[in-house]
């Protein structure tokens, strides 16, 4: 029995259940939830745990033929019920419909939603077999996923429901042929089968004999010089094997994607709210809880800069030593002569926009297992998506020479970005190194959320001359972006929005500054497209503006200066080919736009509303239809 | 992470009072369960200890329904998807279908029960506007002695703030009786940030009764949610249009009343809005309801007209 479970001052209950068909007895925690008693206990990994607060999904089972979310059940409740898990479904090794459906589709990417979406969808072909698409849409409602979109999920339910039903052959569940090329074609996913039926481990799945539980006391504090930690409570409190803060680093401390200004745990002063402070590895994560609740640590508070304005002003609080001015990167692109291009201009617009911080919020929570080999090799298991970076770090942050160094990238349950910082992988390396045990170390969805890097919040100020043709002259382009407490990826991402500024178009005159400062807000870093959303987002936003000012036709005004083969990028780089007059001619085509300037809205358009607008969002597909059959003669 | 020492599921009434007499400090009485788990999470309740956890779900008596005369009588067992699925709760209790559909999701209205949703006086409760509007009361037992007592009380009255009821220690909640209103149109509103597991920003509940031609409104009853430290029931639009012909003109006009009854924290402009919004809507929807059944198409059409 895992030592997650029971806790010693408390009498374990005993569970009768039936578990996919065969009994089994458990020992569980009063307390426990039926997803620890199912993971923890059974080892039955496909149930997982993405939010542990019923809003995700991930962790759906069937508790006597009713599917609920085992995350909100206690496991005492679930007492003689009759149990069935996403392993259940395919017990004699072949899938089900849905599952095939799904392994069709390409319903999963990232995996870690999908035994929760299979579940769900189960359970909707299970209560109504003939269920509309509005109806599977409604019953699923309470399955998040982050990578697909649903398209391709629900496009599975919609497969697998004609199968069962027989209106559509077993044969539609077989792969497309591809011919001679996978380009342009459907190709099945070879990582599906182990989604679709839960069997994938992830590394929040993994266990190793011995191992311990990291829980990591956390800032409350946006900015504040740390006085003085006193562990030795929570060094004595029994059940606890360690505890770690910025002194057990042996080596050179400090990691980050460009600029390496981030300690393993908070060294000196913390710089934002949910800061690793200490960690604590024991035999459970309750007894690493309670240590970590008898840590005490004293802060001295400083002022804070909460905004990147503030952060530019003279006289503001220094985030970093290494950094007087708080600026992180500023990236500065020149090309042509503005002045002449703004003078040359008929119209000039100026608009300023904002963008605000967003979460990554993927289904798999942050979560690693670090252990140290029978060789000295220094190992971690995790999520990360730059796992050669992150070794290297490693090997100066605990000095060892890099082939005493290992990372071993576990599936990523969604990263988008998020996990290219190693904001934990070296506090389990130095609790497996300082106990000789493995640890493991599993972040809650709030931790997930407080700790990890957000997308960049951007202000941008953009001013644009165009002649009246439509022809832009000039462009000045100033961003600024709150990078947060840590560098992470702020210098990348701003090359990356001062690359893509001004869009595909081809400017001859152009100025562009990104910037980006620190704040004592949660770091910002890598998230999708990496500083081009927010650019895209002034720029296209200033062509629309530009289009409606000069009576153009947005689509038009976008031909007028896009680039083309042998055009100068802004960074003057000659093109040898360019696609966005086919990128524009395709999506003028498939939204049916109404030519003309866009200067009209609302229910006068034409092209709102046809063929293939999708509806409003409503839910009640079972009211109505229960309200319509009732009232059937 | 949530602590307990002790997981105990009484079969008796009688069994949960005396089990809940005796119990340590802090401990619980929990139907679903499905607000306690959430609520022992770091940002809420953090890591709580609550000694002994009572589950009230295998009550011999708390699950089911039975008419009594005209008002419909929910054991303490009752969850939201009873609402969605039982023809007859639909057909008595018309406005709770939607509000069931919009509550959580299908996994958690399968654990969550109407009580617990009460009981717990969020003022965002999904469940709170439609029992206004049915005059719902909720009946608590409590141990005099050896003796099981019970009261009622009009769940208007019950939910006097956020999360504050009028349930006093000892005592546990044991049925929701409402009105039978078959023949009523119902409706209910909603705007979250999204459609299924998202707390009502406002909820609105409505239910409307027309005289046979489906002219003039014989009976209206409205009710807000999430506009204020409790759900408040609209009796001076339902006054309005008692005996009235339903016109555009007057749902515009009745509309225009319940946005001084928004006292919310935050968002109040907002909420204001789209009250005005909802009251109309629920009024028309609830008349569209009553429309599907044939009989009473002319009050949807006069209100088109």
């Amino acid at each position: 029995m895992p030592d997650t479970l029971t806790h010693p001052t408390v009498t374990a209950v005993t569970l009768d259940l039936t578990i996919n068909g065969r009994r089994q007895r458990v020992q569980a925690d009063p307390g426990a939830r039926l997803l620890d008693v199912l993971r923890d206990g059974l080892m039955l990994t496909g149930a997982k745990e993405g939010c542990g607060a019923g809003e995700c999904g991930t962790c759906s089972v069937f508790v006597d033929g009713k599917l609920i979310k085992s995350c909100l059940m206690p496991a005492a409740k679930a007492q003689g019920a009759e149990v069935e898990t996403v392993e259940g479904l395919a017990r004699t090794g072949d899938l089900t419909a849905v599952q095939k459906a799904f392994h069709k589709t390409g319903a999963s990417q990232c995996g870690y939603c999908i035994p929760g979406m299979v579940m769900a969808a189960t359970a909707t072909l299970r209560d109504n077999p003939d269920a509309d698409i509005e109806e599977i849409k409604e019953r699923m409602g309470g399955n998040i996923c982050r990578c697909t979109g649903y398209s391709k999920i629900f496009e599975a339910v919609e497969i697998a429901r004609d199968v069962i039903a027989g209106r559509l052959p077993h044969t539609a569940l077989d792969p497309e042929a591809v011919g001679n090329s996978f380009i342009g074609h459907n190709t099945r996913r070879l990582d599906a089968p182990s989604k679709v039926t839960g069997r994938l481990r992830y590394a929040g799945d993994m266990v190793m004999p011995g191992m311990l539980h990291m829980q990591v006391l956390r800032s409350p504090h946006a900015h504040a010089k740390i006085v003085s930690i006193d562990t030795t409570e929570a060094e004595a409190y029994p059940g606890v094997h360690c505890v770690l803060t910025c002194d057990d680093v042996p080596g050179e401390d400090g990691f980050g994607v460009f600029v390496e200004d981030q300690p393993v745990m908070a060294r000196d002063k913390v710089r934002h709210v949910g800061e690793a402070v200490a960690a604590v590895a024991a035999d459970s994560v309750r007894t690493a809880r309670e240590a970590m609740a008898l840590i005490r640590v004293e802060y001295d508070e400083l002022p804070g800069l909460f905004d990147p304005e503030d952060a530019l002003k003279s006289g503001a609080p220094v985030i970093h030593d290494y950094a007087a001015d708080n600026v992180v990167k500023h990236i500065p692109v020149r090309k042509g002569d503005i002045a002449a291009g703004f003078s040359a201009a008929d119209v000039i617009l100026e608009e300023s926009f904002s963008t605000q911080q967003v979460e990554h919020a993927y289904l798999e929570p942050e979560a690693g297992l670090a252990y140290v080999d029978h060789d000295g090799v220094v190992t971690v298991v995790s999520p990360s998506q730059n796992i050669t970076h992150h070794r290297h770090m490693l090997s100066h942050i605990i000095a060892k020479p890099i082939n005493k160094v290992r990372f071993i990238m576990s599936p990523v349950g969604g990263g988008f970005g998020g996990k290219e910082d190693m904001i934990y992988q070296g506090m389990l390396a130095l609790a497996a190194m300082k106990t000789r045990r493995p640890v493991k170390l599993v972040f809650t969805r709030e931790e997930s959320f407080v700790a990890s890097a957000k997308r960049h919040p951007s202000r941008t100020r953009c001013r644009m001359g165009l002649t009246k043709a439509g022809r832009i002259t000039a462009v000045e382009f100033e961003m600024l972006s709150d990078g947060g407490a840590y560098g992470m990826s702020s210098e990348g991402v701003m090359r990356k929005a001062a690359i893509l500024s001004c869009g595909p178009y081809e400017i001859e005159n152009l100025k562009v500054d990104t910037k980006v400062v620190y704040t004592n807000n949660t770091p910002s870093g890598a998230f999708r497209t990496f500083g081009g959303m927010q650019a895209q987002f002034a720029t296209e936003s200033m062509m629309d503006m530009a289009a409606e000012r000069l009576g153009m036709d947005p689509f038009e005004i976008r031909r007028v200066n896009m680039m083309r083969a042998g055009s100068l990028t802004h960074t003057q780089q000659k093109l040898a080919s360019a696609a966005i007059d086919r990128v524009l001619d395709a999506a003028e085509g498939a939204s049916g736009w109404e030519k003309g300037a866009p200067s009209v809205r609302g229910e006068s358009r034409g092209d709102l509303d046809g063929p293939g607008t999708r509806r409003p969002c409503t839910l009640g597909a079972r009211v109505r239809e229960t309200a319509t059959d009732r009232f059937r003669p | 992470m949530l602590y307990c020492d002790t997981y105990l599921q009484p079969a008796t009434l009688r069994e949960a009072l005396e089990l809940l007499r005796v119990a340590p400090e802090g401990s619980r009485v929990v139907a679903g369960a499905t607000d306690l788990l959430p609520w022992a999470r770091d940002g809420r309740g953090g890591d709580v200890q609550v000694p002994h956890l009572i589950d009230i779900t295998r009550v011999d008596g708390f699950s089911g329904w039975r008419l009594e005369g005209e008002r419909v009588r929910l054991n303490a067992g009752t969850v939201y998807q009873e609402f969605l699925e039982d023809p007859d709760l639909v057909r008595l209790l018309p406005n709770m279908p939607q509000c069931a559909a919009w509550f959580a999701d299908d996994q958690i209205r399968r654990q969550a029960t109407l009580i617990g949703n009460i009981v717990n006086a969020s003022p965002a409760g999904d469940g709170l506007p439609p029992m206004l509007t049915l005059n719902a009361t909720i009946e608590v037992a409590r141990l005099d002695g050896d003796r099981v007592q019970t009261r009622s009380v009009p769940v208007e009255a019950f939910v006097t703030g956020p999360g504050r009821t009028l349930l006093q220690p000892g005592e546990i909640a044991t049925a929701v009786t409402c009105d039978a209103v078959e023949g009523y149109g119902g409706s209910f509103q909603k705007v979250g940030l999204r459609r299924s597991l998202v707390i009502s920003a406002v909820c609105c509940a409505a239910l409307v009764k027309t005289d046979a031609k489906g002219r003039l409104v014989e009976d209206a009853r409205l009710a807000l949610g999430g506009v204020g430290p409790r759900p408040i029931r609209l009796r001076d639009i339902e006054e309005m249009l008692r005996g009235k012909e339903l016109t555009r003109d007057l749902i515009a006009k009745v509309s225009l009343l319940p946005a001084r009854h928004v006292a919310s924290r935050s968002r109040v402009e907002y909420r204001r809005a789209v009250v005005q919004g909802f009251v109309g809507s629920a009024i028309e929807d609830a008349l569209a309801a009553l429309c599907v059944c044939g009989t009473h198409s002319t009050a949807k059409e006069a209100v088109d007209a």
